[in-house]
């Protein structure tokens, strides 16, 4: 399948492509100021698979919101291919947590799917047929004429994946993108990304609250706690390129992960 | 409002069947029993003055004359109305210092406008579509305002993280996610737009339905200027059906996506 060209697949992941240095952010200002992170670094590698795990409340949402230029940190660099960034950036692609609505209900998942290369200033024929592949690479190869709201969530999320793999950005941002669907659903969805991180080599940055997802998917995963919240541990997995729901989560080093994780959790 | 029933219950046409004979009874028997002028039509009468005016070429030109009266000033609030209520809606400056003016102008009685309006125009059908244009303008405003103003979160993210251009969001985003409440705004500006052009046409004798009726009623004859009547009301009740059909199939993903 050639989606797109920009990444070579399965590449090792060795390059530096996104570095954050000293992130601070807050709510509100003067006595009613919420600080809400603190000091936060973060280094991603090119092709690499990111879990940022934290519980909820701690922050998850604003870093990711910092990370993709919606939110403007108080203090801290942010930085894209050696870019630092202000703003939303097309290096960039988000798929956000409560994805039924940010999919546009009078669109067709095609229409939803070809908007932001319209935004691009993409011709109509070229960018349906972009549309298409996309949607073919997650699984809704012929549903580009359907509407959101006549599917299932498992279904709309994939849609909202392949808008995001369509924008051709470097790196894929994800807020909690499985925390509103059923298991079997969501099972499906972790392998899809995987399949896609491995076959279109796109770096995936994951946020989640659920341990055993973090360290299912990703290279390395960041432990993000206390309050204001800072990196508290960062752990290479390595799982390997293959992963499968029962034997890596069965795996001896998946379980001596997930207890290192938890403790930390626990002491912070 | 569902389009789904597009088979109609014969239980339920049947009780409106009733309904208007009904309506007609008590007039017949409210015309028998003299409590109205002498001069009332009963049913019988009013029924034969809507068959010789359907046949009758002044009635049609003049339903004509209405007719693009009314249409042509509700066209031209529901462009303007859209235009500018996207913009104040989707503006929050503009939207809090316009409110004011935005409030008082649709509590403004329109048609007392109409006497400063004739001394500008005349007493001429470009006059009636100044005035109907005035009156339709409030409603589309007012709901087009509300509709821009109600946007997603998730939905402003997504046009911010995609960087989608100022001019593409007005039209596929903020335009039909308005949508709904500016069809509301159009179909009661299209009722307005019927009822003001007539009225307009009573009180100011510019050509159309309107005139006919007061010359009718000056002349005495009042079944015809019943039959007028009905006819005016004919054409309002079917353009608000015309309207709902067509709200029903091109914003069916609004109640499918809301419920
Ligand atoms: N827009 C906002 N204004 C003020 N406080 C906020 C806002 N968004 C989130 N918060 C607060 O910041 C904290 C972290 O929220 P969030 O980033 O959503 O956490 P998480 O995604 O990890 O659950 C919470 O205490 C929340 O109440
Ligand atoms: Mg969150």
């Amino acid at each position: 399948m050639s989606l797109q060209t920009a990444h070579s697949p399965a590449r090792r992941a060795t390059e530096q492509l996104m570095q954050v240095r000293g992130l601070t952010m807050s709510y509100g200002s003067g006595a009613a100021e919420n600080k809400i992170l603190q000091d936060l670094d973060l280094d991603v590698r090119a092709g690499e698979f990111v879990s940022i795990v934290g519980p909820s409340g701690v922050g998850k949402t604003t870093l990711l919101r910092c990370l993709s230029g919606l939110l403007a940190p108080k203090a801290g660099t942010i930085s894209v291919g050696g870019q630092q960034i202000t703003g939303p950036h097309p290096d960039l692609a988000v798929v956000f947590q409560d994805y039924s609505r940010s999919l546009l209900p009078w669109m067709s998942t095609r229409e939803n799917v070809a908007f932001p290369l319209q935004g691009k200033g993409m011709g109509k024929a070229e960018r349906n047929a972009l549309a298409d592949r996309n949607l073919a690479a997650v699984g809704l190869a012929g549903q580009g004429d359907k509407y959101p709201w006549e599917m299932s969530g498992g279904m709309q999320q994939r849609v909202a994946i392949a808008r995001a793999l369509a924008y051709n950005a470097k790196v894929l941002l994800m807020d909690e993108p499985f925390a509103s669907v059923d298991a079997q659903t969501r099972f499906d969805l972790e392998d899809l990304v995987i399949d896609l991180h491995t076959n279109l080599g796109v770096t995936v940055i994951l946020v989640t609250h659920d341990i055993d997802e973090a360290l299912y998917l990703a290279d390395k995963v960041v432990v993000i706690a206390e309050k204001p919240a800072t990196v508290v541990d960062v752990i290479e997995t390595n799982f390997g390129e293959v992963r499968d729901q029962v034997e890596t989560k069965a795996d001896p080093r998946f379980a001596e992960a997930r207890a290192r994780i938890l403790h930390r959790l626990r002491d912070h | 409002m569902s389009n789904q029933a597009r088979t109609v219950d014969p239980g339920l046409a049947l009780q409106r069947l009733l309904a208007v004979a009904v309506l007609l009874a008590v007039w017949q028997v409210v015309v028998f029993s003299g409590v109205l002028p002498s001069m009332t039509p009963g049913v019988v009468e009013i029924a034969a003055a809507i068959g010789s005016t359907i046949t009758s070429a002044v009635f049609w030109a003049s339903l004509g004359k209405t007719m693009l009266a009314a249409l042509s000033g509700w066209l031209i609030a529901v462009a303007a109305g859209t235009g500018l209520g996207l913009l104040v809606g989707s503006l929050p400056r503009l939207d809090r210092s316009s409110s004011i003016l935005i409030d008082f102008g649709r509590s403004f009685p329109v048609l007392a406008l109409m006497p400063v309006v004739i001394m500008m125009l005349g007493s001429n059908t470009r006059m009636e579509i100044v005035v109907v244009a005035l009156s339709c303008l409030w409603p589309v405003l007012v709901q087009t305002i509300y509709g821009a103003r109600r946007q997603e979160a998730a939905v402003v993210d997504t046009v911010r993280t995609f960087r989608i251009p100022k001019l593409l969001w007005f039209r596929r985003v903020l335009l039909p996610g308005a949508m709904p409440f500016i069809a509301t705004g159009i179909r009661i500006s299209a009722s307005i737009s019927i009822l003001v052009a007539v009225g307009v046409e009573v009180l100011s004798q510019a050509p159309g339905i309107g005139r006919q009726i007061t010359l009718a009623q000056q002349a005495q004859h009042w079944d015809k200027a019943f039959a007028y009547l009905f006819f005016a009301g004919l054409v309002g009740w079917g353009i608000a059906l015309l309207l709902q059909t067509a709200e029903a199939r091109l914003l069916k993903w609004n109640r499918q996506a809301n419920g």
